[in-house]
């Protein structure tokens, strides 16, 4: 079908779950600022959830819609735990519910413990058909978020990502907002982890462990903060880029730190922030002249 | 006349220092009010009373028949509070007119499902350039407020308070850091704004200007109300002459 | 006895979070920058110790080598990578670390490979007894070297001048900045005495566990960011505290929780907990 080898079929697909959860990252950390160092629990508990889900008999899509559900209220509770606490703790209690829910799984024997969750059911779609499931899921995540931004939520969350107090000078009910961005930003990471569950067919704890939130981070840093454009294109490249190149694969962890420091370094923006940044360059020349030439205080 | 706000009894203690001890005033609908007092007499911290960032130890703070007093800050804007703040804080990733335009649909972004589901913001951008129309930056609607003079931004927090549309405009020290042509401009701003029926608190260092342009003034030294009442006569007060004696005097001659 | 004994472990495995945590703390105090790097210059504490001692034979050489070095790869790190991001967001600084460390962490797996190196003869390995429970001198040396060090380090910041200006600074940079300290002066020694005490560290887990691996410093590096937060970041004293009570509470946590819990997790759910009660830290005021 459509001339693609199965390799190929399978780098796609795991370059669309990719997208989604880096999307669904993108949500909370991008759009409404608050740094999250544990997102791989969410995809960890959507994957463990339509896993059991579908191993209990259930269809797939009851799965995924259970993945979805789970992790987003798992995310709402989270979210207002961590509204408790100051600024700076959010990171680092995020990375700490990461670190729980590594743990928990490892001693849960109702979901393998150690030896993770294997034959779990697949789609039912065959392979192709799955792709396309996952590159449906993947478009309408790039749709919801740019429609998110563009909505006056999107417009409330940059103020939010600005500045805190501000936000409630201007009458925003900033906790409010942050719980909605964890709601859907963690509902969504469910959505993909799932995906990837179903995908693999097999799952364990260390799937979903620190690295894979500061891979995903990663991608969100890389992208741009924000920017939907700027993360996709960031999330489909590292994705498979460890796949495509063996030598890569060996030395994955070094090129991501390496990209992220150097990101955060020389361009804090990312990629997109580099684009943009070209682009202001050109008109803010123009805006300057406006300015100038008509300014009276 | 009925009164708009109601301060009763506010007092705001940190550790052992007391900010404010026990003030009382009230502002009618309509009124200019200038609230003044030398450095450190705890005119911030009434301000902070009123706008929700600062919780009092006692005391109630009534706005138009509701208690403020333990409402968050934003609820509080809701209920028809606006303010600019003293330090001018504009959102560094938005343009000058996408600040205003924010609060100027405040009713999109009550609750954040319903602001999911509206995306048309060209009603709110025409009213927020009617208000930097009137507070006279219209010029720079387009500009990042990161390279605007301060002139500027003290105008630009001005017209984000506005596009809320308040009740009660509570402005602290909007012409601080402000030559004084420019002073004397937004002052005169503010003397249109409320001939056009806005109430306002106006928080000020400069008396020259809060002398011209204040119908009533109440005046704050060291956490207490000294004096309440027209501007020359609350001038003629001993007190407030020994309040002010050596510091801004000259200021309020000229 | 296993009370005593499970406490003695707890503050030994403590002790070392101290050592850890105090360099992130004096970090955060002075510049709000959560250091992550920091377990990485840990880690390299651990191998500059190991290599040094199997080169010449002496623990105490290899200690001030690597204290040294570490300390001054500190300074490095803070002129060549935070400095120039200051005034950005905080998120830039955070990230940047995460990045560095992982950076830092692959590079030792490159040059010294994955699977860690260990003492040619391991030092202190003998047994004692001690109030009738059984430790190595090892682990003695960890309990009372950190004593020294944070005893010394008390002197210092409180008895000299220079220490109270130290001190000063890291409580309230703004205030002791319009005082006129040269508060880039104090971020240097900020680096070089954190650094240089995780370089401690780094040859303490050495001794204790015969081993180096590049991966070492990545637990301790999510404690320490745990235990600055439990001691209400940028204080010394909480910290010291915090890194006590945590160690004992995961000796104990790992007895009786462990089928539910590993020791990980009982250190972050006891953080979680902690946070939802009061969100300022253990000593931290609101």
């Amino acid at each position: 079908m459509l001339g693609l080898s199965g390799y190929e079929i399978s780098l796609i697909t795991s370059m669309g779950i990719a997208v989604i959860f880096a999307l669904s990252l993108n949500l909370i950390t991008g759009f409404c600022g608050q740094i999250s160092l544990g997102h791989a629990a969410f995809y960890g508990i959507g994957a463990y959830t339509s896993a059991m889900l579908t191993k209990a008999g259930m269809p797939f899509g009851v799965g995924l819609l259970g993945a979805v559900i789970v992790a987003g209220l798992i995310g709402i509770f989270i979210g207002i735990a961590s509204l408790r606490v100051r600024h700076d703790f959010l990171a680092i209690t995020t990375m700490g519910v990461g670190f729980l829910f590594i743990g928990i799984m490892r001693q849960w024997d109702l979901v393998g413990g150690e030896m993770g969750v294997s034959s779990i059911p697949g789609s039912g779609l065959g392979k192709s058909g799955f792709m396309f499931l996952v590159l449906g899921f993947g478009v309408l995540t790039v749709l919801f978020s740019l429609h998110l931004k563009r909505s006056w939520m999107g417009y409330a969350f940059d103020a939010i990502a600005d500045d805190e107090d501000t936000a409630r000078v201007v009458g925003l009910n900033v906790s409010h907002y942050k719980l909605a961005a964890f709601a859907m930003g963690t509902a969504l990471a469910g959505l993909a982890g799932a995906l990837y569950a179903h995908n693999v067919r097999f799952i364990d704890p260390e799937s979903f462990g620190f690295v894979e939130s500061i891979t995903v981070l990663s991608m969100v840093v890389i992208g741009g903060i924000g920017s939907v454009f700027g993360v996709v294109f960031a999330a489909a490249v590292l994705s498979v880029l460890p796949l495509w190149i063996q030598f890569i694969d060996e030395y994955k962890l070094l090129l991501y730190g390496g990209l992220l420091f150097a990101m955060m370094r020389f361009s804090p923006g990312g990629l997109a922030g580099l684009v943009k940044q070209i682009l202001r360059h050109i008109s803010s020349r123009k805006s300057l002249q406006k300015l100038s030439g008509g300014t009276k205080i | 006349m009925s009164k708009l706000l109601e301060v009763s009894n506010v007092r705001v203690q940190f550790g052992g220092v007391v900010a404010v001890d026990d003030v009382s005033f009230s502002l009618n609908e309509g009124e200019l009010l200038g609230f003044i007092g030398p450095n450190g007499a705890g005119k911030t911290t009434m301000m902070r009373a009123i706008t929700g960032v600062v919780t009092p130890t006692s005391g109630s703070i009534v706005l138009d028949d509701k208690e403020l007093v333990g409402l968050a800050v934003h609820s509080r804007v809701r209920m028809g509070l606006g303010f600019s703040q003293q330090l001018v804080k504009p959102f560094r990733n938005m343009t000058v007119l996408e600040n205003v335009t924010l609060t100027a649909g405040s009713r999109h972004t009550r609750s954040p499902l319903g602001a999911l589901f509206k995306v048309d913001r060209e009603r709110d951008r025409t009213r927020a350039k009617e208000l930097l129309e009137l507070v006279g930056i219209v010029d720079a609607a387009d500009a990042d407020p990161s390279n605007l003079p301060l002139g500027y931004l003290k105008r630009l927090e001005v017209a984000r308070a506005l596009a809320l549309d308040p009740t009660l405009l509570l402005l602290d020290e909007p012409l601080a850091g402000l030559n004084h042509a420019e002073a004397h401009k937004l002052a005169d701003m503010i003397v249109d704004l409320n001939s056009a029926g806005r109430s306002i608190i106006l928080i000020e260092h400069n008396l020259g200007e809060v002398m011209r342009i204040c119908s009533r003034l109440v005046v704050q030294d060291n956490g207490n109300k000294i004096a309440d009442g027209d501007p020359e006569s609350v001038m003629n007060t001993p007190a407030v002459r020994a309040a002010y004696l050596g510091e801004d005097m000259d200021n309020a001659a000229a | 006895m296993l009370y005593v004994e499970l406490l003695a472990q707890g503050l030994v495995q403590g002790s070392i979070y101290a050592l850890v945590a105090v360099g992130l703390t004096l970090v955060y105090g002075l510049l709000r920058i959560l250091h992550v790097a920091h377990a990485g210059l840990f880690t390299l504490g651990g191998y500059i110790g190991v290599l040094v001692t199997n080169a010449t034979g002496s623990l105490l050489l290899a200690l001030v080598v690597s204290m040294l070095v570490v300390g001054l790869l500190g300074m490095a790190i803070y002129r060549l990578c935070y400095q120039p991001i200051l005034d950005k967001p905080p998120y830039v600084a955070l990230i940047a670390s995460i990045g560095l460390f992982i950076a830092m962490e692959e590079i030792y797996r490159i040059a010294f490979g994955p699977y860690g190196i260990s003492y040619q003869n391991p030092p202190l390995q003998d047994v004692v007894y001690i109030f009738g429970i059984t430790l190595r001198l090892g682990e003695v040396a960890v309990g009372v070297g950190t004593l020294v060090l944070i005893g010394a380090l008390a002197l210092f910041s409180t008895k000299t001048r220079f220490g109270t200006v130290w001190r000063a600074t890291v409580t309230d940079p703004k205030m002791a900045e319009s005082f006129g300290v040269d508060i880039i002066k104090v971020r240097y020694l900020n680096f070089f005495i954190g650094s240089a005490l995780a370089a401690v560290a780094g040859v303490m887990v050495a001794l204790l566990n015969n081993l180096v691996e590049p991966t070492m410093g990545s637990v301790p590096s999510y404690k320490a960011l745990a235990i600055i937060v439990l001691g209400g970041l940028g204080d010394v004293r909480g910290t010291l505290i915090a890194a006590l009570a945590l160690g004992v509470i995961e000796a104990y946590g790992t007895i009786y929780l462990g089928n539910y819990l590993d020791r990980d997790a009982i250190a972050f759910a006891f953080l979680i907990l902690v946070l939802m009660v009061r969100p300022q830290g253990l000593l931290g005021r609101a």
